[in-house]
């Protein structure tokens, strides 16, 4: 199918452009660099554009253009180490949440007393793999096929990346609450 | 179904499968047997129960940002008025 710039433009306005925000949450994200993040969502845009014919229509538009995006990111923007990561989410496989908190907190109230802030810095020490699958599924909420897909890698990978993925941010966010003193410390 | 509603077996089988069950990513026949073992086991429902107040919170926490307006702006004048093409109608 042939389409005129208009129409291409038009369509690109029409199922491209609402999705802006979803592109924008994953550019920062990867790139935990606002201006970066900028530069990253509007090369994004204008490929995703150029490239509409690609595009098939009535599949998922916004999978494609993370797709476009993480391409980008991963060709063009990504600096070594710009900023610090968690040093071993392996050492961390063995956290679990819950016995922390069965005797103070149980059903998690602590979690209501961290701020938007906090979550969003804990997730940006995640490293790179882990940072990129669980915002996808849990900032932008992609099932785990469109995830694996997105990212190039087995179904099974998407699991496994995404239950330490939580389990690390749930340890990053409990250490800062107990800091906080908005839960008490398990005691031994 | 591949296990029993109780016992430590049970236990493992579905915490292995916490976050694919929480996430909708289960089969059915595993979904119903997760529900199920959670119907019966007074140790895996609060658990299974915190995870989900810890994914309902995130999202909370991290969805609602937007792009900023200059940025919503830079990207349609990028679209919509590139040097060499000619504006729309």
């Amino acid at each position: 199918m042939i389409l005129s710039v208009d129409d291409r433009r038009h369509a690109f306005e029409a199922e491209a452009l609402p999705h802006l925000d979803s592109v924008y949450r994953v550019a920062l994200h990867l790139a935990r660099d606002a201006t970066r993040a900028e530069d990253l969502v509007q090369d994004t845009m204008l490929k995703a554009l150029r490239g509409w014919h690609q595009y098939q229509p009535g599949t998922n538009v916004r999978a494609w253009l993370l797709t476009i995006l993480r391409n980008t990111f991963f060709t063009e923007y990504r600096q070594r180490q710009s900023r610090p990561e968690m040093a071993d989410v392996d050492a961390i496989d063995d956290f679990s949440l819950y016995p922390l908190v069965e005797e103070a907190d149980p059903a998690g109230r602590f979690f209501d007393q961290l701020v938007d802030e906090t979550v969003l810095r804990a997730i940006d020490a995640l490293p790179e793999e882990f940072r990129e699958t669980l915002v996808l599924s849990d900032v932008e909420g992609l099932s785990y096929g469109e995830i694996a897909a997105i990212t190039e890698v087995p179904l099974g990978t998407v699991t496994s990346r995404l239950s330490r993925a939580r389990k690390a941010l749930q340890h990053q966010l409990y250490a800062y609450a107990v800091e906080m003193g908005y839960i008490k410390r398990r005691s031994a | 179904m591949r296990w029993g509603p109780v016992g430590e077996v049970a236990c493992l089988e579905a915490l292995e499968n916490l976050y694919p069950y929480l996430d909708g990513e289960l089969t059915q026949e595993l979904e119903a047997a997760v529900r199920r073992h959670l119907a019966a086991c007074a140790r895996c429902f609060p658990r299974f129960e915190l995870e989900r107040v810890f994914l309902r919170f995130l999202e909370a926490r991290t969805r609602a940002q937007a792009a900023p307006v200059h940025v919503k702006e830079r990207v349609f004048r990028a679209v919509f008025l590139r040097p060499g093409e000619p504006r729309g109608q």
